[in-house]
């Protein structure tokens, strides 16, 4: 601040003795002088001339300083600077230490079977009832669910895995859907979802952030083409994204 | 003989089979050749050294000591357009291969030293333009060779990589470059309506240019705002205007590059026709934007850089999360606790780098 005001009086004060001298700068006809007269003016005049570069070049290098300086003072001002954004991301992967999960209540498990049956044919409408509850498929559930029956653990994994809606790993607050449909596709889903996942400092191979906030799903198609590329947040419908806004279509959700 | 109709007939044949832009390319320097070839007709001479002499005046005329500096050496004039090509070569070397903002300023304080405060900013590819036209224009007035080749270079460099020359290289922009300090957007349709300026100014440059000699005048030079200051002395209405470009250029970037140099409108055609030039795509860089609000002029329309109007400075690159010196820095500093590099999120697979860190 204090560097950036100096240079910056060195420019004008500069400025103002180029000024000065041009405006007060004899202009009387020459021919018509003495000899002599005629030789001291020649001499003042080179003088002039070459004070006058000097002030020149350190008005370039004060004009220089004062850039110099005034950059590194508006730099940090940009309100979307790359720095600032990682600054925000890397805090939430700071409290990223995931909150752990409240203990199981598993009684839910107990009361379902009782309910439904113990069955092979109740597994499907078993694992259903499991997934409204805990809004995924906890181990020990499953675990007591295999106590509890006739299922053997090897058909549980079995349809828990093969069936798409059935999520194994705990889901975030809300389900984002982004559509990769066809038209969805072509109009840039996959950059739609990577600056997600930047967003949200999702690690490969993982779908949800580590505030348990968000979880990131790919489906085929939210049957809105006309509105590609399309995300769903819960119930909401967001189109016609790039990878600029999609991050808004979540802020209004959190 | 026959050896030349065949080679003419064989790139011919290729030329059947050529896309677009290259039969466009070869009629362009085509052109500039048969330009060349026109404006060299007469062989250039030196007027200091065809004057009377003061022995072939004789009446013991003594001839009075040269008040006026003497033509830059012949060979010096050659480095200054070996310069200019090596200048021209580091910038598409630095934008597009090194993609380095950092190195690009250190080049474009060079060129501003040497183009701008050394050489005076004379001759330039943009002032060269009206010789070009007076040469071709009247039989009598020929240029030297290096002034067809300042002409030429930044043009024929256009046809293949787009405005390097623009980049780090003419003393003009490198001066405007510099002053930047917080640039402002401009609306897309003021850019576009104000980019019609230069095509008016080239227009009444050549019209000025091909007048018979005596009214003749060569206004690019004359309008010149930032040549005072390089000589650092000047007609004070020009120092004023100057000044004045000098201080809006730290707010609108490069004004006098983008609506009024006459030269940057033929960059922009030539450039049309450009084989390669700064690109931004979803693969490299990212899809996120931030490289358009990082480009003060304009330049990156939808996300993709627009060619005619890219002025190679390389910000783009910069502000890159995922390339330039931006993400270089961050994996640097990610690297000892080994959790930032998770925060950056490199979805490509990781190179040799990331896996000697971990």
């Amino acid at each position: 601040m204090m560097k950036t005001l100096i240079a910056g009086a060195l420019v004008v004060l500069c400025v103002a003795i180029l000024v000065t001298d041009y405006v007060v700068a004899d202009r009387q006809p020459f021919a018509a002088r003495p000899a002599a007269e005629q030789k001291r003016v020649t001499a003042a005049r080179l003088a002039r001339k070459s004070r006058d570069n000097a002030v020149a070049w350190v008005l370039i290098a004060a004009a220089a300083a004062f850039l110099a300086f005034a950059k590194g003072m508006v730099k940090p001002e940009k309100p979307r600077a790359p720095s600032g954004r990682s600054a925000t991301r890397g805090s939430r992967a700071d409290e990223g230490v995931r909150p752990t999960l409240p203990e199981l209540d598993l009684s839910f498990v107990d009361q379902v079977v009782a309910q439904i049956g113990r069955g092979k044919e109740a597994a499907i409408p078993l694992l259903g009832a499991i997934q409204k509850h805990y809004r995924y498929l906890p181990d020990e559930a499953l675990r007591r669910v295999c106590e509890l029956t006739e299922i053997t653990p090897a058909e549980i994994a079995g349809t828990s895995s093969f069936y798409g809606q059935f999520r194994r790993s705990p889901v975030g607050e809300h389900i984002v859907r982004v559509c990769h449909g066809t038209a969805c596709h072509v109009s840039g889903a996959r950059q739609i979802t990577e600056e997600l996942r930047r967003y949200l400092a999702i690690p490969d191979g993982e779908d949800t952030d580590a505030a348990r906030m968000f979880t990131l799903d790919e489906v085929a198609c939210l049957g809105c083409c006309s509105l590609a590329p399309v995300l769903m947040v819960d119930g909401r419908t967001a189109g016609k994204l790039t990878p600029a806004t999609a991050c808004d279509a979540l802020k209004v959700t959190a | 003989m026959e050896c030349a109709v065949v080679l003419v007939g064989k790139t011919l044949g290729k030329l059947k089979h050529a896309p677009p832009k290259v039969i466009g390319r070869a009629c362009v320097i085509l052109a500039l050749f048969v330009q060349i070839a026109a404006a060299q007709a007469i062989q250039y001479q030196r007027p200091v050294e065809t004057a009377p002499q003061a022995d072939s005046i004789g009446g013991r005329y003594k001839v009075p000591a040269v008040q006026k500096p003497l033509p830059r050496d012949y060979w010096l004039q050659v480095v200054d357009v070996v310069a200019l090509a090596a200048a021209m070569g580091i910038s598409v070397w630095l934008v597009l291969r090194r993609r380095s903002r950092r190195w690009l300023t250190a080049l474009t304080v060079a060129s501003l030293a040497y183009f701008g405060f050394y050489r005076e900013g004379c001759i330039c590819p943009i002032g060269s333009l009206q010789n070009v036209v007076v040469a071709l224009a009247d039989p009598k007035y020929s240029i030297p060779m290096v002034v067809t080749a300042t002409f030429v270079l930044p043009l024929v460099v256009a046809l293949y990589f787009g405005r390097a020359f623009c980049g780090g290289v003419c003393a003009l922009g490198a001066i405007q470059e510099l002053v930047v300090l917080k640039p402002v957007q401009v609306p897309r349709r003021l850019d576009r309506a104000l980019g019609l300026l230069k095509y008016v100014y080239l227009g009444l440059a050549i019209l000025f240019a091909v007048k018979p000699a005596l009214t003749r005048d060569f206004p690019i030079c004359r309008f010149d705002p930032f040549v005072g200051f390089f000589r650092r002395t000047g007609a004070p209405h020009m120092l004023i205007l100057g000044g004045a470009f000098l201080v809006v250029g730290m707010f609108v970037g490069r004004p006098y590059c983008r609506y009024l140099c006459p030269y940057a409108g033929l960059l922009a055609w030539c450039t049309r026709l450009a084989r390669r030039g700064v690109t931004i795509t979803p693969n490299k860089e990212l899809d996120c934007g931030l490289c358009r609000e990082a480009c003060p002029y304009g330049a990156i329309e939808k996300m993709r850089a627009v060619r005619r109007n890219c002025l190679y400075c390389a910000r783009c690159y910069a502000s890159c999360p995922r390339d330039g010196e931006l993400a270089r820095a961050k994996r640097v500093r990610s690297l000892p606790d080994g959790r930032g590099s998770e925060a950056l999120s490199e979805p490509r697979p990781s190179g040799s780098e990331c896996g000697a860190a971990s």
